[in-house]
């Protein structure tokens, strides 16, 4: 079986084909038009595919196909980890896995290693082969989330748009999942590697996704002898600052100043790197090997002592605005004014010069707020996204793309806020008010309830919310 | 035949130039009233506070009363030499600043050497000026004097070229290129405007009435500044607003949004306010009064309508139902009562360079550094302390532009655009707060602190080799001095 197996892998690489809407941010009960596309994949044990989460982020249907077999098969999503980019599909139709067998999962490889990749790019129908060797293992960003850094395998095969979710391969083994590329660099494709893949299957054996934690602290290099001496500690390359105590675990736990020493096992150098399968990476990745709740043995230094702990690490939701989301945009239509929450996804739907045309104001108040100044940072904070005209609302000066700072004299942290704002309001005139000199709307609350209904009707929209 | 023939040449010389005279008046009145700026400058180079570069640029002003010359005070801010030359061409002579306002972008210029005023004239400013109809642009091109015709749109108020207040501005249409240098814009034989900016074919000029009422000031040794109205407000076209400000009486005025907090200065505005009348004339829902001479101008022209800064200006205002009479006083416009300054002319960036950290006060030229997209291309954190308003706590802030490596400062090289909180304990809001608690060491060490949200939050410095290091570093990287604050003796 193993022979035949690493005879024909193709076998058990799979074609994937998506029919995907993605919601329109800025009016967020519309999506846009129906995009074909497609990904590769392969199966797993436990007659499972595994393959990108972009490959079928946004599917209304997903269609698989085996090697050499025309006959689509439909599949949907058991799992999807937006943060890994990583997801098992699973396919009704059992006998769709008959013959095939899952493909091993293998260990990192390492570099100069010679690796190959099997899939289904652009170019062509049929399945595709390419190798390369491995140049550098280290945290990059991922693109499906946006804002999360993990491990990943750079190398110079070949990997094309369709090969998203394909095997990377060594020794009969699978060693990666191909998953992006570097736009303008040549021969740059990456991949994720098997220690962010186990991660991803671990996680999921509880039946529930919860992602990769994270330690809460920024780590500073601690090269400088004099920051050294000040904080009693010898002058070697071992040991990085903690600069900022972030997560509510962190805070709990540690100090700021205090060295990290070591994480889960592995020395911390100065420059708060370790080495991580003789790959010298940035420190976080020492607790993002934790499940989600697990504890992380550190060992720290404070005021001339070393001390070991056991640091709680967690995935971090509160970022979610700030990263790609994958669920349908939340809003609220009141009187023809459109209430969303601000988010990466909100902005990018402004067009490719999105942040030039968002402005300061909204960038600052999605990315930096939060931590320059955390007592005025608000959880959810709600745009009036665009207004739609309607007499009751013609005379508005403001028409949309602003933030919402306070509604009836009540401050807007989140959707929910603004809603009860609105709805638990008895006054004759309700007060929106933005902030940033842009001043403030009124609406006469009367006339606004009597054509609320009328306006939803005039532009189509089915529910007045979605939460 | 000899009668007529002496009639002949008398009629041949005596005849052409009484019409070239017929159709070059208007040119000698010019030639004799215009007159070309040679400002040589320093250009500073904010990411190397200590580098300067040396620019030239020409531009015009013509002659006023009292042997002055009027020009905008655009591109003489910096200047090393003022030269001046009258007819286009010939001999430059040493001009020096009288008086110069940037927020109002006048000046005047002094020129000792009596002989440069023999044969120049005084020219006449229009009052009014006129607002629509052909104008001309007159200035020295290559020893020739050039007239260009140029179409009057409007009289409006706009943002002042060097400054955050809104000015009169005349707006003109025209064809040519290369308009903004201080121009003339003459119509007849009076001045209507100095051009101070173009942007494709629409050109500004700052208009003669108020040029002639500012010198007029000056003149006077009364001078007090450019005042402004230091809050914004909104139209009140929305029925609602004004039913919700529960305003009697028809739809008028426009409503205060935001007050700019000066420290020290009583606004005697507040948000909500609904404006109806300022200086005795009715505000209308955009924010337009009837000028009794030019018609509907925004409300801002109010603050300079005879007015200078620290003037009380009648307004009523609607606060809560009922009509209310106040005095504002018009807050002088001062770059320094900005958090980040928008502008710090005549002066070298100031620095503080301690180890080869680089620190410099936050302000807008800084900014600048990143190009004509800085708002953009700037760190966010830095260009949105532009939005921050000072306080007597927190009047500015320094922060650590870079750092030129050295053993000393291992570990810290790529540390930049980091704003500072404390240092050795101390907030830090301007350099000689810097300086002196650089004095006052923890111990064996300094330790800085930066404000929340900046990528590093805290870096430690050896007190004892300070002074060392830094003397080392000023000779490898040949500064000329450690600290420059200000305009005095220690300019670098």
């Amino acid at each position: 079986m193993m022979a035949a197996q690493a005879a024909e892998p193709e076998k058990s690489v799979i074609q994937i084909f998506t029919f995907s809407q993605e919601p329109d941010w800025d009016e967020p009960w519309n999506s846009s038009p129906v995009r074909r596309a497609t990904g590769s994949g392969f199966v797993i044990e436990g007659n499972r595919i595994m393959t990108n989460a972009h490959v079928v982020s946004w599917a209304k249907q997903i269609l698989v196909r085996r090697f050499q077999d025309s006959r689509p098969h439909l599949a949907q999503v058991s799992f999807v980890g937006h943060d890994c980019d990583l997801a098992l599909l699973e396919v009704a139709d059992e006998s769709f896995f008959e013959g095939l067998e899952p493909l091993p999962i293998g260990v990192l490889p390492e570099v100069r290693s010679v690796v190959n990749t099997i899939g289904y790019p652009a170019g062509g129908e049929q399945i595709s082969y390419t190798s390369g060797v491995v140049s550098r293992i280290e945290l990059i960003n991922y693109v499906q989330p946006g804002n999360r850094n993990l491990l990943a395998v750079q190398t110079d095969a070949a990997i094309n748009p369709g090969n998203s979710g394909g095997p990377v391969m060594m020794d009969d083994q699978v060693v990666g999942v191909a998953f992006q590329g570097t736009p303008g660099l040549e021969n740059t494709g990456f991949f994720i590697p098997p220690p962010v893949i186990q991660h991803f299957l671990k996680d999921v054996q509880d039946a529930e996704y919860h992602g990769f934690p994270q330690a809460g602290i920024r780590l500073s290099p601690l090269i400088n002898p004099a920051y050294r001496q000040y904080l009693k500690l010898e002058n070697s390359n071992l040991g990085a600052r903690i600069d900022t105590l972030m997560s509510d675990s962190a805070k709990e736990f540690l100090r700021e100043d205090d060295v990290l020493l070591e994480a889960n096992g592995y020395p911390v150098a100065a420059d708060a790197t370790i080495l991580y399968e003789g790959n010298q990476v940035h420190g976080g990745i020492a607790f993002s090997q934790a499940q989600h709740g697990s504890k992380v043995p550190i060992k720290i230094w404070r005021e001339g002592s070393e001390i070991d702990l056991e640091l709680p690490v967690y995935v971090n939701y509160k970022d979610r605005l700030e990263g790609n989301q994958y669920v349908p945009p939340k809003y609220f239509v009141y009187a023809g004014l459109v209430f969303t929450p601000l988010s990466r996804d909100y902005l990018t739907s402004f067009g490719q010069n999105w942040s030039a045309v968002a402005g300061i104001g909204l960038l600052y108040e999605l990315f930096y707020r939060k931590n320059t100044e955390p007592d005025k940072a608000r959880s959810e904070p709600v745009m009036l996204s665009t207004v739609l005209a309607h007499p009751v609302n013609a005379n508005m000066e403001i028409r949309g793309r602003v933030l919402v700072d306070s509604v009836n004299g009540k401050r807007i942290d989140s959707m929910n806020d603004l809603i009860d704002a609105i709805e638990s309001h008895e006054g004759s005139h309700h007060l929106i008010e933005f902030g940033e000199r842009l001043g403030f709307e009124c609406l006469d609350r009367e006339e606004a309830n009597k054509v609320n209904a009328q306006i939803l009707q005039t532009y189509g929209i089915q529910l007045d919310r979605q939460l | 035949m000899i009668r007529n023939f002496r009639y002949f040449l008398l009629y041949s010389f005596g005849l052409l130039p009484l019409l070239m005279l017929k159709a070059e008046p208007e040119k000698d009145l010019w030639a004799n009233s215009l007159v070309q700026i040679e400002s040589t400058r320093h250009q500073y180079e904010f990411f190397q506070p200590w580098s300067r570069r040396t620019a030239s640029n020409n531009k015009f002003g013509v002659v006023v009363e009292g042997k002055k010359i009027a020009t905008t005070a655009d591109y003489l801010f910096d200047h090393t030499v003022l030269r001046v030359q009258k007819g286009g061409r010939g001999s430059w002579y040493e001009a020096s600043l009288h008086w110069i306002d940037y927020h109002s972008n006048l000046a005047l210029l002094d020129i000792q050497d009596p002989g440069f005023w023999e044969g120049l004239q005084p020219v006449k400013f229009a009052d009014p000026v006129p607002v629509t109809g052909e104008a001309k642009l007159i200035r020295w091109n290559d020893g020739r004097l050039e007239t260009r015709r140029l179409e009057i749109n409007r009289l409006r108020m706009g943002r002042s070229a060097l400054s955050y207040i809104d000015l009169p501005q005349l707006e003109l249409d025209s064809e040519i290129d290369g308009v903004g240098w201080s121009e003339a814009v003459v119509y007849g034989d009076a001045i209507i405007g100095l051009t101070t900016s173009q942007s494709r074919s629409k050109c500004t000029a700052v208009p003669s009435f108020f040029v002639e009422e500012v010198i007029d000031q000056v003149k006077k040794d009364q001078f007090r500044g450019v005042g402004y109205f230091n809050f914004y407000w909104k139209r009140a076209e929305n029925p609602a607003v004004l039913d919700y400000l529960k305003l009697e009486g028809g739809k008028r005025g426009v409503i205060v949004t935001e007050i700019i907090s000066i420290p020290g200065h009583e606004t005697k505005v507040k948000p909500k306010d609904i404006l109806l009348k300022v200086d005795g004339f009715d505000i209308d829902i955009v924010g337009d009064y009837a000028d009794p001479v030019y018609g509907n101008m925004m409300l801002e022209r109010l603050a300079t309508r005879g007015h200078w800064s620290g003037d009380k200006v009648p307004m009523t205002v609607w606060r809560d139902g009922v009509e209310i009479e106040l005095e504002f006083e018009l807050a002088r416009a001062d770059y320094s009562e900005e958090y980040v300054p928008s502008a710090k002319f005549d002066m070298p960036p100031e620095y503080l360079m301690a180890g080869g950290l680089v620190f410099q006060p936050l302000t807008e030229p800084y900014l600048r550094s990143w190009g004509s997209e800085w708002q953009r291309r700037a760190p966010v954190r830095l260009v949105r302390l532009k939005e921050r308003r000072p306080t007597e706590e927190d009047p500015g802030c320094v922060l650590l532009s870079l750092v030129l490596p050295d053993s000393y400062n291992l570990g810290y090289q790529d540390y930049r655009y980091l704003v500072l909180d404390k240092v050795n304990g101390v907030k830090i809001t301007a350099l000689p707060e810097l300086k002196e608690a650089l004095d006052h060491p923890k111990g064996a060490f300094h330790v800085i602190e930066f404000l929340p949200g900046e990528t590093v939050q805290k870096m430690v410095l050896d007190a004892v080799q300070l002074k060392s290091a830094t003397q080392r570093v000023m000779f490898d990287y040949r500064l000329p001095t450690d600290y420059f604050v200000g305009s005095g003796d220690s300019e670098p």
